[in-house]
């Protein structure tokens, strides 16, 4: 039988991670108030040069680039369970785990341009603006692997033949919502003010909340379907 | 392994498109691998359209224009780069799915599972070269007018590198499902399918001049780093399309070899169910 050891440990990694990633998020000033993409320049410049921001810009990055893989093991628990399902081939966990090497990657590219942009703040203006224009439009543009996870993790449920699902129907249903409101974020580099724009309701707020929300849900019903395996498994064995 | 349901299966209905694509959906054991090859097909479609069509990015513009040039390329296509590659961004992930059906048909043959998560691995890290790191570039290139010039001429040549340039990811895939091929006891795909996969590796090594020329057949736009290459590129895509619809229908989720064509035409019988895993 497979060993489940350790896999509530792994677990038990993601309120860590997330409280990592919650602080880290704060203590940015770009994040806390988003950054408009409207600024010019001279503006963007400033705000990195600025004494009060230049740590916390450094700080909160560098957290971010210690903890940006924090959520591979989750996805790696997630194609575990995908593997217990009713399906005739592992194309859904495969999938899954390609997910899970492609999205931090793009998370760690956004992490590194806006580093390099904090590095020399006396950089010539329009180098930084470009830095910082390429951390913004990687960070919130590229949303196309966690789409697919979620799509491909509700396409999972959906065609699990097992009696007793490992993820309830309501998971594959609340996975397609939360991929719907990612999409509008792809969409940054057409409005630099509005819903649209990287600072607006669409493509920040509603999208980073999306992800914490999918990140507090997944936690919650992993932690439940890796209890009923170990029920399940020691049904099996006693 | 996993407890599936065997109730009793319907016969396929033969009305409408829509009610046969239901019944699929419901019933065909072979459900995730079409799933796969319909993802495949739709999205080579999608992605030749997205950037020959609506960002024309595609064939490569001249690597060795001037930035008052670039910018001009940029004015030109302006809302073209932002709206592609958006929908990129958007449908990039379905690669994930597509790797993994790929990565399913070396798990299918008799060689190590080491060969499907090496392409599988490789290929999810293909995405960004392949594509992500040049439509965040286009998109910063595209969205401030004003730019400076020295500064948009760098976007557009890191867009450009990044794409044509970046080859070993798809060099080394190409490797590994040729040897895996080649070893394959489960005749999963013919033996000469394994000799194409070198011809698209070589032609991944050949661009490689393309960071080296501005000008002429090695540069990214020319006749060996890119017209050969696409053309390569274009025929290799096609046939292992339908070399991977072939084994589809062949798939009876044995472990040994693949039945040929004629011998598998009755539907999957329920005896086979569960002996996949």
């Amino acid at each position: 039988m497979r060993r489940v050891d350790g896999e509530l440990v792994l677990l038990w990694t993601l309120p860590a991670v997330g409280l990592i990633w919650l602080s880290a998020f704060l203590l940015f000033p770009g994040f806390v108030q988003p950054m408009s993409p409207a600024m010019s320049a001279e503006e963007v410049v400033a705000f990195y040069r600025d004494p009060a921001n230049l740590p916390r810009i450094r700080y909160s990055m560098i957290v971010f680039n210690w903890f940006a893989v924090g959520l591979i093991p989750i996805l790696a628990l997630i194609a575990l369970q995908i593997r217990r399902m009713g399906h005739r081939t592992p194309i859904f966990s495969y999938a899954i785990l390609a997910c899970a090497a492609g999205g931090p990657t793009i998370f760690l590219m956004a992490n590194l341009f806006w580093l390099t942009a904090a590095f020399r703040p006396e950089r010539d203006p329009q180098q930084t603006l470009m830095f910082n224009d390429l951390a913004w439009v990687t960070f919130s543009s590229q949303v196309g692997f966690l789409i697919a996870q979620s799509v491909i993790l509700a396409l999972a449920i959906y065609l699990d033949r097992r009696e007793r699902p490992v993820f309830p129907p309501w998971v594959a249903h609340f996975n397609l919502v939360v991929a719907l409101l990612l999409i509008p974020a792809a969409f940054v580099g057409i409005a630099l003010e509005g819903p649209i724009a990287w600072n607006g309701l669409l493509s920040f707020w509603v999208r980073n909340i999306a992800i914490g929300l999918w990140i507090v849900v997944m936690g919650v019903v992993l932690g439940q379907a890796i209890k009923r395996q170990q029920a399940e498994d020691g049904a099996m064995t006693t | 392994m996993s407890a599936t349901t065997t109730g009793a299966v319907p016969a396929m209905p033969s009305g409408s498109l829509m009610r046969r694509i239901a019944w699929h959906c419901r019933y065909d054991e072979k459900r995730e691998l079409w799933i796969g090859w319909w993802t495949l097909v739709a999205f080579y479609n999608l992605y030749g359209l997205l950037f020959f069509v609506l960002a024309r990015t595609q064939p490569p513009p001249q690597p060795s224009l001037g930035p008052a040039e670039i910018v001009q390329w940029f004015d030109d296509r302006r809302s073209g780069l932002l709206y592609g590659y958006a929908i990129v961004s958007i449908v990039g992930g379905a690669t994930a799915i597509m790797t993994a059906t790929l990565a399913y048909t070396m798990r299918r043959m008799s060689v190590s599972r080491a060969f499907a998560y090496s392409y599988l691995l490789i290929y999810a890290l293909a995405t960004l070269p392949g594509m992500l790191i040049m439509g965040v570039a286009c998109t910063v290139g595209a969205m401030r007018p004003d730019r400076d010039h020295a500064l948009v001429s760098w976007l557009y040549d890191f867009a450009f590198l990044s794409f044509e340039g970046t080859m070993g990811v798809f060099l080394v895939g190409s490797l590994i499902w040729m040897a895996a091929v080649l070893l394959d006891k489960n005749r999963v795909f013919p033996m000469w399918f394994g000799y194409l996969n070198l011809c698209n590796a070589l032609t991944e090594v050949v661009v490689a001049p393309a960071w080296i020329f501005r000008r002429g057949v090695f540069a990214w736009d020319g006749a060996i780093a890119w017209w050969i290459n696409m053309a390569v590129f274009v025929t290799y895509t096609t046939v292992f399309l339908t070399l991977l619809r072939g084994m589809i229908v062949r798939e009876d989720f044995g472990s040994g070899p693949l039945p040929e064509l004629a011998s598998d035409r009755a539907p999957a019988s329920a005896g086979t169910l569960g002996a996949a895993r």
